[in-house]
């Protein structure tokens, strides 16, 4: 260009986390999240997201509240009573329930933050980890973790003043190595569930995992039982003193040990040792977390793999066999998403993670002092079960269309038709789980009383009806993107999850208010056809909005393209 | 020619009081290559949008193949086919499955889908990966699918946006040679894009919308004639270009031309 002065030189960058360019980056990410977050409230979207994320944070909040107290009077009663025992099982309890709701619970899970859209800014990687670090931290399991390491750490301090650098400095450490622990192990089984040979391989040990459990937990109970009448007190104090030696190489161990060495030598800084053990355990669970970060920041593709081409040089005419081999578009819609779910390891993790859970519970349940007129509602309990790892796509049924969606408002085919056809599979994957939970109920608590079973039978019929109405208007009114290759909440998650949390509830309190009364008063058949009349209405109900699906998407029809295809 | 393919009257588009198309009125006759044109923000998409009925309008009419979009719309798209500016694929699915999804939706029986995915995918050379995910392909592989997803039907009115954007030279030659021959059979073409020699070689009428007004409308070769009429001062020895034709009529609103633009940022490499 004539007469254009050539640019000066550019100075030397310092790359690094805390570099000036990172720490500029930092601020403007900042407020370009401010900038959102107020923009986002001059939409009547924008606001009821927010009423929903300060509503989840109350709900949350009061569910973790009670065992924060439990655990801080239990650590001050521990303490106060010289039994360090009990220590390490409270922070056995935190530790596991942190880690298992972190990796079974999506909705407590939290967001494994998408930074991809970051990559094209010169950002270090520290700098990314970072990042990744701190958008994870309002993750519900991470709120919860860290109120209850904060109990535990009052009720010690409470007991034992002198204790509280020590106890401060472990539980900072103990707290890192879960959240490290936690976001790892999500990034992980991203990772895992991209490709299909290694889904194929978590899925086994998975259904492995769940239905070993399954068979140890008679075999346990019946030991449990036996305590009592058969076995030593020495033998169970040997057993006790054999689980405390190993338990103590494991990081609720060692933070306990740290703790307990600061008690007995009167000190507030003993048990380094340990300490440095907790540490060096954080260092290898942040170590794999940054390992797994590292490709990602490097523009790794978590979908499918493509297959290298010197492979795929056999030409195929088609390159699949039809799923479902007849014509139309009802089927074409149903075999489009099913391809979609068993392509997407995230979606089938989310699926399963409930079976997992009734797995567990049926367990405590059974193990618990319930009552066999409580164990008969298994069933029921279970069918809602059932429900929660199909809310994400009952309730958010466009969701997954992405760019997509602008092919059902382009094609001849009706919308009704396009959301029948998500509906009916929706129906049939809810059957396949409820069939499976309804084969783990039944063998753990055996066959249930006539009439519950009719109850619940009708009490279906009442609620697949009304769960589809309401998700389908929620697909509509409140959409958001989903990223089928991620586990983690999407942007704009929290209102339309809220608000389909709340439909399950209300749908599970009406059955309740049905079935309870009858079997209160002696007729429990009286709640079957009381049950029926409502499944009738809503049927009604479900018809008329399936109706009713063209006109409605017709008056949304831009905003709804504008949130399903948006990427960030 | 008989009736037109296209029948736009007084079409107006705003976004609170923004207006983004401004009383379009548009024939635009059937078999007809029709390029539309203008440049970035002038109302094109908005109106391809609300011609494909991906976008309401505000006011005015709509009527393709003889029908009104108002109340044939489902009966009108299942005789169109568009290529949207977002391409509008399902990335999970591969090409094959995508397109034996896309023939259902359009009603056609099993046979005659599986037989034209398979012709489209030869022709648009995407068969050699029959495993690949569509998210997997790419820029230009994407376009191609969406073109013969676009065409699976056998539409009689094809809207194109950007169809050549990111495509080889040798695959643009090959759809270029489809779209022309569709257009021999009767097709109407209505295309967008920003390649002024393309549009030249393929349209054989173009309309110019500008700030959401219609602002030029004929065959080229009537638009050139116009323009040419307009000069002052001694008249070219070659005849005007497409590009020197739309560059004249935009222009005309008074905004810089690029090489003073460029002078301006003195800081660029």
């Amino acid at each position: 260009m004539a007469g254009v002065e050539s640019a000066p030189p550019r100075p030397p960058v310092r790359w690094g986390f805390l570099s000036p360019l990172a720490r500029g980056q930092y601020l403007a990410l900042a407020w370009v999240q401010t900038r959102m977050f107020i923009n986002s409230l001059r939409t009547r979207r924008g606001s009821v997201e927010f009423g929903a994320h300060i509503l989840t944070f109350l709900v949350f909040g009061a569910i973790a509240i009670g065992p924060a107290f439990g655990l801080g009077f239990g650590a001050w009663v521990a303490v106060s009573h010289g039994r360090v025992l009990g220590i390490s099982v409270l922070l056995w309890v935190l530790f596991l329930a942190w880690q298992f709701f972190a990796a079974l619970a999506p909705a407590l899970a939290g967001q494994n933050p998408e930074l991809s859209h970051l990559l094209r800014y010169p950002v270090s990687f520290g700098s990314w980890l970072l990042l990744f670090l701190v958008y994870g931290l309002a993750a519900p399991s991470t709120l919860i973790g860290l109120l209850w390491a904060a109990a535990i750490g009052i009720g010690i301090t409470v007991a034992r003043p002198d204790l509280f650098l020590a106890t401060v400095l472990t539980l900072v450490v103990f707290v890192l190595f879960n959240l490290l622990l936690s976001r790892m192990i999500l990034a992980w089984i991203e990772r895992w569930l991209a490709q299909r040979r290694t889904r194929e391989i978590v899925t086994a040990i998975f259904l492995f995992l769940a239905l070993g459990a399954q068979a140890l937990n008679p075999a346990f109970h019946q030991s449990r039982q036996s305590r009592f009448y058969g076995i030593q007190p020495q033998k169970v104090m040997h057993l006790s003193q054999r689980f405390w030696n190993i338990q103590r190489v494991f990081p609720p161990g060692l933070a306990t040990d740290s703790i307990m060495q600061a008690t007995m030598q009167h000190h507030g800084l003993q048990g380094a040792e340990e300490l440095g053990w907790l540490g060096f355990y954080t260092l290898g669970a942040g170590g794999l977390l940054a390992l797994r970060l590292r490709s990602e920041s490097r523009g790794e593709n978590l979908s499918e793999a493509p297959r290298p081409s010197s492979r795929s040089r056999t030409r195929e005419k088609l390159g699949s066999r039809a799923l479902l081999d007849f014509s139309g578009p009802i089927a074409a819609v149903f075999e489009k998403d099913l391809r979609y779910l068993l392509r997407s390891g995230p979606m089938l993790y989310n699926l399963a993670a409930p079976l997992v859970m009734v797995v567990v519970f049926g367990g405590a349940m059974r193990g618990s002092s319930m009552s066999g007129i409580r164990l008969q509602y298994a069933l029921p309990f279970g069918m809602v079960w059932a429900f929660l790892g199909l809310t994400r796509l009952i309730c958010n049924n466009l969701g997954m269309e992405g760019d997509g969606i602008q092919f059902f408002f382009l094609s001849p085919t009706p919308l009704r038709t396009v959301v029948l056809g998500k509906n009916l599979l929706h129906l049939v994957l809810f059957l396949l789980e409820a069939a499976v939970i309804s084969a783990l109920v039944i063998f753990r608590f055996g066959v249930p009383a006539p009439s519950v079973a009719a109850a619940t039978l009708a009490w279906l019929l009442f609620a697949v009806p009304a769960n589809f109405a309401v998700g389908n208007l929620l697909s509509i009114n409140m959409p958001y993107r989903v990223n089928m290759a991620r586990i983690r909440r999407e942007t704009g998650a929290v209102g339309n999850g809220l608000t389909s949390m709340l439909t399950q509830l209300g749908i599970l309190v009406v059955g309740a208010l049905v079935i309870a009364p009858c079997a209160f008063l002696g007729h429990p058949w009286l709640a079957v056809p009381i049950l029926l009349l409502l499944a009738a209405i809503s049927l009604f109900v479900y018809l008329r909005i399936l109706g009713n699906v063209d006109r409605m998407v017709l008056s949304r029809m831009e905003s709804l393209t504008l949130e399903i295809m948006k990427t960030t | 020619m008989d009736s037109p393919a296209i029948v736009i009257r007084d079409l107006t588009r705003r976004f609170g009081k923004f207006t983004a198309v401004d009383n379009v009125t548009l024939n635009v006759a059937a078999g007809q290559f029709f390029g539309f044109l203008g440049p970035n923000g002038a109302g094109k998409s908005t109106t391809i949008k609300m011609l494909t009925g991906l976008l309401a309008p505000t006011s005015g009419y709509i009527e393709l193949l003889g029908l009104d979009f108002a109340t044939h719309a489902l009966e009108i798209k299942r005789q169109i086919g568009v290529v949207p500016e977002g391409l509008a694929l399902f990335g999970r699915l591969t090409a094959s499955e995508y397109l034996r999804f896309v023939g259902r939706m359009y009603g056609l029986d099993r046979d005659t889908t599986n037989r034209r995915t398979g012709e489209l995918l030869d022709f648009m050379n995407l068969a050699d990966e029959p495993k690949k995910l569509v998210t997997d392909f790419s820029h230009g592989m994407q376009k191609k699918l969406a073109l013969a997803a676009a065409v699976i039907h056998g539409p009689r009115i094809l809207f194109l946006d950007e169809p050549f954007e990111g495509v080889d030279a040798i695959a643009a030659g090959t759809l270029k040679a489809m779209l022309q021959r569709m257009t021999e059979r009767g097709a109407t073409i209505f295309l967008t894009s920003h390649v002024l020699e393309i549009v030249e070689r393929l349209c054989s009428h173009v309309a110019i919308i500008h700030q959401g007004r219609l602002v030029a409308n004929g065959s080229i070769d009537a638009l050139r004639a116009g323009v040419a009429a307009s000069l002052t001062g001694p008249q070219p020895d070659e005849k005007l270009t497409l590009e020197e034709i739309f560059l004249r009529i935009v222009s005309g609103s008074g905004s810089g031309t690029a090489e003073e633009a460029v002078q301006e940022l003195s800081w660029l490499a």
